[in-house]
């Protein structure tokens, strides 16, 4: 358990204001903000690298403030991975079990095991600047769970991966957690990433932590308006009608508004469409008409690139967002009608109890 | 002016007289390389570097500047480290401080060195520790008074441009700041130190001013390379004067060869 009191400190352009955060045993934590926020001061905070003015931090009740980095058994894993050049992939793995007590063999089954476990056996020998983006993301977590860590720190681990790599890296990240179940906090600024991984999710913006919850809180109880703008505004629909259509599908009804959702179990209370996931097309689109409705525009409004449109649809009004250059394509004015199509996938659910 | 250059044919002015600039220098220094290798013939030149003494002043400079090369690098790389890594006040002074026996002539850090010999305290050094004036450990000490500076300027940019956060992540696996130092910091400027050093090494073989002042001009005793040019000039021997610079040209060229192989290979920080 990592609990963070009262932590303040400031770092040239960054700073860390008054942050409290308890983050409980084996809990996958994202600390999900904009850059320069002051996600990766925090973690340096905790990893030990920095002083820090004010605040303590606490790792299963053991004070470890002023600890220097390699007393705290912590692994990090820095934004660029920061292997070490002048060594072979095995050696950056077996690189903290040089100090232990281990002998060379034990070393050795270790790293293979690591290796394995990571999917990076086949590159032990070879040198660091050959491997891939993500092949250089594996040997850096193999490296840092060497010494088997009671936390793992994630800086930015997915960002600077090809979309493809940081898909499998994702479950593959998931998976390991739950196999090793060790505390990580992961920082990003990527909202879906944040969505998929986080046990919980921390909102960080300008070094103030504005929310703590899970991911389903967090976007339909956004606590302030910097939560809800950072997070996309979403718009929020109460549902009075849930049923179960199998498959994975529920069918919502919200103002009488037919909607498919995808989930199966428990009642759905409301659900969370970002506007960014609704399509707008002036042509009734094709194929079997789930998710699409027709509905008036009531307002637009062009902020930079974007475009934000106002849907009225049944008793509902749906805000919905596009590129400049797309909706200057089209033609869109106020009072026309015009189909919405709602992404499936990207509907979220929220079946908990009221909380805010 | 730069008006008429305007278009491709400025652009082949340009060209044209930046690269007759190197054209001209490079003829220039081949030019009198060549002139000097014609001055002798080859019967001459090795009967002089055979000789005794130009044996002797091989021997002699290449021995003191290895040891010279050593104790330097020895002192610039923890000097290096701590004006790279270290914030304190007046950093600026102490940093251009260290800068001034590169910029001073030699001769006069040679004066320097040899009043301080005179003094009390240098005197006693001089006479009970270890004999340096007109000596060959003098000649070491001009060498490392000369030499270090430039190691530490070559060494701090080398520590400069090594990412601080190998040392982070090498403390987070549990190394101490010294282990971190030995088992990072070290290995990754293998590179900067090993180029330092044999720069270093080439500017004390070639040392002249400071060591001519306070190690003198000895024939057989304090004779290094450069001070046999000198000597042989002032005999008038000429043959012997080339051979000499052809040894000197030599050891120049491996040296920048080297040095270039290991630039080469360096790692993309």
């Amino acid at each position: 358990m990592i609990e963070i009191k009262n932590l303040s400190t400031n770092l040239g352009d960054f700073c860390l204001e008054d942050i409290n955060l308890t983050i409980d045993d084996r809990e996958y934590f994202v600390i999900l903000g904009p850059n320069g926020a002051g996600k990766t001061v925090l973690i340096e905070c905790i990893a030990g690298l920095h002083r820090i003015k004010h605040g303590e931090i606490w790792v299963d009740k053991n004070q470890i403030t002023h600890l220097t980095p390699e007393e705290r058994n912590i692994g990090y894993v820095p934004q660029d991975y920061v292997l070490f050049p002048f060594l072979n992939v095995a050696e950056n793995i077996a690189f903290g079990l040089r100090q232990t007590k281990y002998s060379k063999a034990e070393v050795q089954e270790r790293v293979k095991n690591l290796a394995n476990l990571l999917g990076v056996s086949y590159l032990l020998n070879r040198g660091i600047r050959s491997l891939s983006g993500g092949e250089k993301q594996r040997v850096a977590l193999a490296r840092s769970l060497a010494l088997t860590p009671k936390i793992l720190l994630l800086d930015e681990p997915l960002s600077a991966l090809d979309l493809q790599t940081a898909k499998y890296l994702r479950s593959d990240l998931r998976h390991l957690h739950k196999e090793l179940g060790v505390t990580t906090l992961h920082i990003t600024h990527n909202q879906i990433e944040a969505e998929e991984m986080a046990d919980r999710i921390g909102i960080l913006d300008k070094g103030r932590l504005e929310q703590v919850g899970r991911p389903d809180e967090i976007f339909f109880y956004p606590q302030s308006e910097i939560v809800s703008d950072f997070i996309g505004t979403p718009n929020i629909l109460e549902c009075e009608h849930c049923r179960t259509l199998g498959q994975g599908l529920t069918e919502v009804k919200s103002s009488g508004l037919p909607i498919i959702i995808p989930h199966e179990g428990n009642t759905v209370r409301r659900i969370a469409l970002f506007p960014r996931d609704i399509y707008i097309s002036e042509t009734k689109p094709p194929g079997p008409q789930v998710n699409r409705f027709k509905g008036t525009i009531t307002n637009i409004k062009t902020s930079g690139a974007t475009v934000r449109l106002k849907v009225k649809v049944g008793g509902n009004t749906l805000q919905a967002e596009m590129p400049r250059d797309i909706f200057e394509d089209m033609d869109l004015t106020v009072g026309k009608e015009v189909f919405l199509i709602l992404k499936l996938r990207r509907i979220r659910v929220f079946e908990g109890q009221d909380s805010g | 002016m730069f008006k008429v250059l305007k278009g491709v044919g400025g652009e082949r002015a340009f060209k044209g007289a930046t690269v007759s600039a190197l054209a001209l220098l490079t003829i220039f220094l081949v030019g009198i390389v060549v002139s000097v290798l014609t001055y002798t013939d080859w019967n001459t030149f090795v009967s002089a570097i055979l000789s005794e003494e130009i044996l002797f002043a091989i021997r002699l400079s290449l021995s003191t500047a290895t040891v010279a090369t050593i104790i330097s690098i020895l002192i610039a790389v923890p000097v290096a480290y701590a004006i790279s890594q270290t914030e304190f006040p007046g950093k600026n002074i102490v940093d251009s401080m260290l800068d001034l026996p590169i910029v001073i002539s030699p001769i006069a850090l040679g004066a320097v060195l040899l009043v301080f010999f005179n003094t009390q305290i240098g005197g006693g050094i001089d006479n009970n520790i270890m004999k340096f004036v007109f000596a060959v450990p003098g000649i070491i000490l001009a060498q490392i008074i000369v030499i270090s500076a430039l190691a530490i300027r070559l060494l701090k940019s080398t520590f400069d441009s090594i990412d601080p956060r190998y040392e982070q992540v090498g403390r987070t696996l549990g190394c101490s700041k010294p282990e971190v130092f030995f088992r990072v910091t070290l290995p990754l400027a293998k590179d900067g130190l090993i180029a330092s050093a044999i720069l270093t090494w080439a500017r004390a073989v070639g040392e002249f001013g400071a060591t001519v002042t306070l190690a003198g001009a000895t024939a057989m005793k304090t004779e290094t390379l450069p001070t046999a040019i000198f000597l042989s000039l002032a005999t008038a021997d000429i043959e012997k004067a080339i051979a000499v610079i052809l040894v000197l040209i030599i050891i120049a060229v491996v040296a920048l060869l080297a040095i270039r192989k290991i630039i080469g290979r360096r790692y993309p920080l």
